[in-house]
């Protein structure tokens, strides 16, 4: 029983504040963790890394190391990165680099040094906070109220299926696809299966989430050619489980729930912007009033909403 | 406001506080107004019979849950399990409710104007729920006992698995579920119905019934059975 959330502005604003109060309000489903993908005014070249390091006494060798891979790669650090620390082992960053050469090439490089840092987003536009801790413990810690963006994602988390690490939370990256995250609700019975044939193609997994897994499962469709919209309705009867999951990328955020209807999803819509979440409660702490309330609540669905905005949900 | 009535606030109060001011009404014999709702989980739930709670706008998950009595009246829309466990009373939806309207009630009655989602009635044991709109998913999941009438069709594997209960559909059925058949009412059962019925205003002599009941094949199901009924 996670919690989900998804919001929308119609122009860029406190999406961070809103983000925390869509979680916070759905802090009793997740106790465990609590994340954040924002996606900030996208830049027009170069990227924001956020990630996490496991051993806070290596922070000098761990930068060290990861400034010389980027340069292998054609790409550098943009400015000093920002670290972040507290009572625990790990600690987190944040990084802007230019460019690498070739993107997927460089992830895969970047990833030989996963036992000791950890990338957890790449984009134009997104970050992704995630951490051990309630909706405002984290955002205490990471400032998430102070982002300010176009739209994103939120969770919390209750461990079901891998363990309580702080890299286990949700959102998650679909690496190396940049800007696309995703947040789950449920669980995916046949995750070991769809796994080994994603990594028969080539693509890595850091953790044992299955959300992990559906993140690069659609973004492969896509790749694949398919439309958001078409790798959506995929989803339903290709994967195999109960589910509810919100994937957000640079213009949309998209949902898709099971066939057996067990997750559920509400959202209202005004002016162009949106807000869905797990339980509408949450979705009434950013529309105070009393509002049109859609109920996704039948099996088999999913939609597409756009920023600037036209629902495509059906 | 009449002196009967007490308004209770909800906005971002404990809900077991908002709870006890409820009860506390309940016993001085008042009727309760409860304002600034907030979709907000968990009220209502447990109260004396004979409470009378009008809520302003939309509630959250379980309201009404263990209802003893009580006639309770929702403005717009309830989230999941409305009623659930209910014994007895009356409970009033005047928008949408979400999945498990009425789950596991053994009695009273449960009116919803607009649409439920899925599982409408899963597992009730007695009492009848009225729907105006359509019932969701897989509406009637072993029900043991009681009616779900709805009035505007069915979702999806309308009735699975259905018990003694009862799923009355006046519109269209999306598809039925495993193990139920339908039955051509008699006279006296749709004067059973309409008894239910007639209260709420919603008697129409020209509805085309559709009454489910179970095949009473999963009754003697084992486990050897189970491919047949493509549950592996």
């Amino acid at each position: 029983m996670c919690g989900i959330a998804g919001r929308i502005l119609n122009s860029p604003g406190k999406v961070g504040r809103d983000l925390v109060d869509l979680m916070d309000a759905q802090s009793h489903r997740g106790a465990d963790s609590t994340g954040f993908a924002v996606y900030t005014e996208p830049r027009s070249s170069g990227y924001v890394l956020r990630g996490m390091g496991f051993d806070k006494s290596a922070i000098d060798a761990d930068v060290s190391d990861f400034s010389n891979l980027l340069k292998d790669n054609g790409s550098q650090l943009l400015s000093e990165p920002q670290i972040l620390t507290d009572d625990n082992k790990h600690y987190c960053f944040r990084m802007e680099i230019s460019d690498p050469d070739d993107l997927p090439a460089w992830v895969a490089d970047a990833d030989d040094l996963c036992h000791r840092i950890e990338i957890q987003s790449c984009g134009r536009s997104l970050e992704i906070i995630k951490d051990i801790g309630s909706a405002s413990d984290v955002a205490d810690k990471h400032g998430v109220r102070e982002m300010i963006g176009t739209h994103g994602l939120g969770h919390a988390r209750l461990a079901t299926e891998s363990s309580v690490l702080p890299n286990a939370s949700h959102p998650f990256w679909a690496r190396p696809f940049s800007d696309v995250a995703i947040v789950h609700n449920g669980q995916i019975t046949d995750y070991y299966t769809r796994r080994e044939k994603l990594q028969r193609q080539g693509y890595r997994f850091l953790t044992e989430n299955d959300s992990e897994l559906i993140a690069v499962w659609v973004s492969d469709q896509i790749k694949s050619g398919l439309t958001m919209d078409q790798a959506l309705k995929k989803s339903i009867t290709s994967i195999d489980g109960v589910f509810t999951f919100m994937i957000a990328g640079p213009d949309s955020i998209g949902f898709a729930k099971d066939r057996f209807a067990m997750k559920p999803i509400v959202v209202i819509e005004q002016n162009g912007s949106i807000a869905a979440a797990t339980e509408e409660q949450a979705v009434r702490r950013v529309y105070k009033q009393e509002a049109e309330v859609i109920n996704h609540d039948g099996p088999a669905l999913s939609g597409i909403w756009m920023l600037q905005q036209q629902s495509k949900a059906a | 406001m009449s002196t009967d009535e007490i308004v209770i606030e909800v906005g971002e109060r404990h809900i077991r506080e908002i709870n006890r001011d409820m009860q506390k009404a309940c016993a001085a014999g008042k009727k309760i107004r409860v304002v600034d709702t907030l979709s907000r989980h968990n009220l209502g739930i447990g109260l004396p019979p004979g409470a009378d709670l009008h809520f302003e706008g939309s509630v959250g998950y379980y309201c009404g849950g263990l209802n003893t009595g009580s006639t309770i009246t929702i403005e717009r829309n309830a989230g999941w399990a409305v009623g659930e466990g209910m014994a007895d009373g009356h409970i009033t939806v005047g928008g949408y409710a979400g999945m498990s309207v009425g789950a596991a009630m053994i009695g009273g009655t449960i009116h919803v104007k607009g649409d439920t989602g899925p599982r409408c009635g899963v597992a009730m044991k007695g009492g009848n729920i009225v729907v105006e709109g359509k019932i969701g998913y897989q509406s009637g999941f072993m029900a043991h006992s009681g009616k779900i009438i709805a009035l505007g069709g069915a979702g999806d594997s309308c009735a699975d698995a259905l018990w003694e209960g009862e799923v009355w559909v006046a519109g269209d059925v999306k598809s039925l579920g495993v193990d139920v058949i339908i039955e051509d009412p008699t006279a006296e059962e749709v004067a059973e119905v309409d008894a239910i019925l007639e209260p709420l205003g919603l008697v129409d002599t020209s509805r085309n019934w559709r009454k489910m009941v179970s095949g009473q094949r999963l009754w003697y199901f084992e486990s050897r059975d189970a491919s047949a009924w493509l549950m592996i």
